[in-house]
């Protein structure tokens, strides 16, 4: 097969060659998959591909460093699987890794790769659950096609990865006035009632208060969804109980202030594993969604039987 | 009507603000979510509601794939928030209610209309995900019109 060209020896005794259309000083590897032109360079070339396996080897290991990173960032902030596995494929196949194998799960990635049947690297990464980033996929992912395109070295990889992962989240200022604000649209779109919408605007406001402190704190899901539920729920019996003009019911509130709370990324990544086949991710994904729905439930639950039970209060 | 789609559009883009969508793809986002909801109220005259989800959730996955494929950026950019407006929040918060209220058959009928919304959104999402990446790309279908040409 031809896939390059060899242009001669640059100096320092270093071969210039294309591959590609890629153009490249330094060693060939057995991967570029050379055509040699020219009766000077013959013996060089050849010199080269016998030397190339030894001086691999740690390149390899930066490269699948690299990958296993960047697919452990993309899995982290809220990435389908295939995306991940992709992303991993992609630069492996453009720094001429071909006996790679990867193994990615919602929680954990599994990473081996090989050359010459002689077993080089294993790595088993795990990703625990985190708040998603989309800002943080779409980056990793515009990397990966720059990547692929040959535009990048690996250390100005590593180094933009780095830069990546630090991104800061919103302003806290502005991710409590969007919560607000889609608790009091979402509450309007189904009840069409003003005042019940301003409530949710403003219970809006203090549950994300509330995410917030609980992941500073890295509480427990459950915790944060039984908490959140039940958060929600007293504040809007305290609203709807306020002597106003204007008839609200706290059903009408609450639907509008459970937004946030609503597991949008699990529910569609796991239809989307599912989709693609990925059975044990779509499950766990799956299971992960439907039991912060049983959270809220709870947490709005026992609210309200705390309520009309033990205070005595009537549910409107 | 102007309500649903002010509402609809805002709701989304707060959504999005909170998932941490890039900044320039709010917008789209709070397109793809109004969409969304706009059909199903539409939809909603004419059909039972299961129906009008699966159709507005194929919407909304269509338009967030071809966003993706333009701005060349992931799809779940789009779709995560586009899709909130028509999570069956509604049903799950009254299951729940009618639950504690102890009245149990209220509490499956909302529990079973929140299963068959949820099953037309999942419908919706598979249907148009599995539409092979290519033919949202403008480059394949000018080469298959060249072909034809030729």
């Amino acid at each position: 097969m031809y896939f390059g060209v060899i242009f001669g020896n640059a100096r320092n005794g270093r071969t210039v060659y294309r591959c590609g259309n890629v153009k490249k000083v330094g060693t060939i590897m057995e991967s570029d998959k050379i055509k040699i032109q020219g009766n000077s360079s013959d013996l060089r070339a050849e010199n080269e591909l016998g030397k190339c396996n030894n001086s691999e080897q740690p390149e390899m290991h930066r490269v699948l460093e690299l990958a296993l990173e960047a697919g452990c960032i993309l899995l982290k902030n809220g990435a389908e699987i295939f995306r991940v596995e992709e992303t991993i494929w992609h630069i492996c196949n453009r720094y001429h890794i071909e006996q790679m194998d990867a193994f990615v799960l919602s929680n954990g990635i599994f990473l081996t790769a090989h050359q010459k049947g002689e077993e080089n690297f294993a790595r088993v990464k795990y990703v625990p659950l985190a708040k998603i980033h989309l800002g943080i996929v779409t980056e990793v992912n515009a990397l990966s096609r720059e990547i692929a395109a040959g535009k990048l070295d690996i250390e100005e990889a590593f180094a933009r990865l780095e830069e990546i992962e630090k991104m800061p989240p919103r302003k806290d200022w502005q991710l409590i006035l969007a919560s607000g604000l889609s608790c009091g649209s979402f509450c309007y779109l189904t009840q069409k009632n003003t005042p019940a919408s301003c409530m949710a605007f403003a219970i809006g406001i203090v549950l994300y208060i509330f995410l917030l402190f609980a992941r500073r704190y890295k509480l427990s899901k459950l915790i944060i969804n039984i908490v959140g539920g039940g958060l929600i729920t007293v504040l809007a019996l305290i609203a709807t109980s306020l002597p106003l003009p204007f008839k609200v019911g706290f059903s009408q509130v609450i639907i509008g202030s459970i937004v946030p709370l609503i597991p949008g990324m699990a529910f569609v990544n796991s239809i989307r594993d599912i989709a693609d086949s990925d059975f044990i991710s779509g499950i766990v994904r799956m299971l992960d969604a439907l039991l912060v729905f049983v959270y809220i439930a709870v947490g709005v639950g026992c609210v309200l039987i705390f309520y009309e039970q033990v205070l005595g209060g009537t549910i409107r | 009507m102007i309500q649903n789609i002010v509402c609809s559009f805002l709701g989304t883009v707060g959504f999005s603000v909170v998932s941490n969508v890039p900044r320039e793809f709010a917008l789209y986002c709070g397109l793809t979510g109004m969409t969304g909801f706009v059909t199903y109220v539409l939809l909603l005259t004419y059909m039972s509601p299961a129906f009008s989800a699966f159709f507005a959730t194929m919407l909304v996955v269509l338009l967030s794939r071809i966003f993706a494929v333009w701005r060349k950026c992931p799809i779940t950019v789009f779709l995560i928030p586009g899709i909130i407006p028509l999570v069956p929040g509604t049903y799950v918060y009254y299951t729940a209610y009618y639950f504690v209220m102890n009245e149990l058959s209220l509490a499956l009928a909302k529990g079973i209309d929140a299963m068959k919304l949820a099953f037309a959104i999942v419908l919706g999402i598979v249907f148009i995900v599995s539409i092979p990446r290519q033919f949202f790309s403008i480059q394949y279908w000018k080469k298959q019109l060249s072909h034809h040409k030729n």
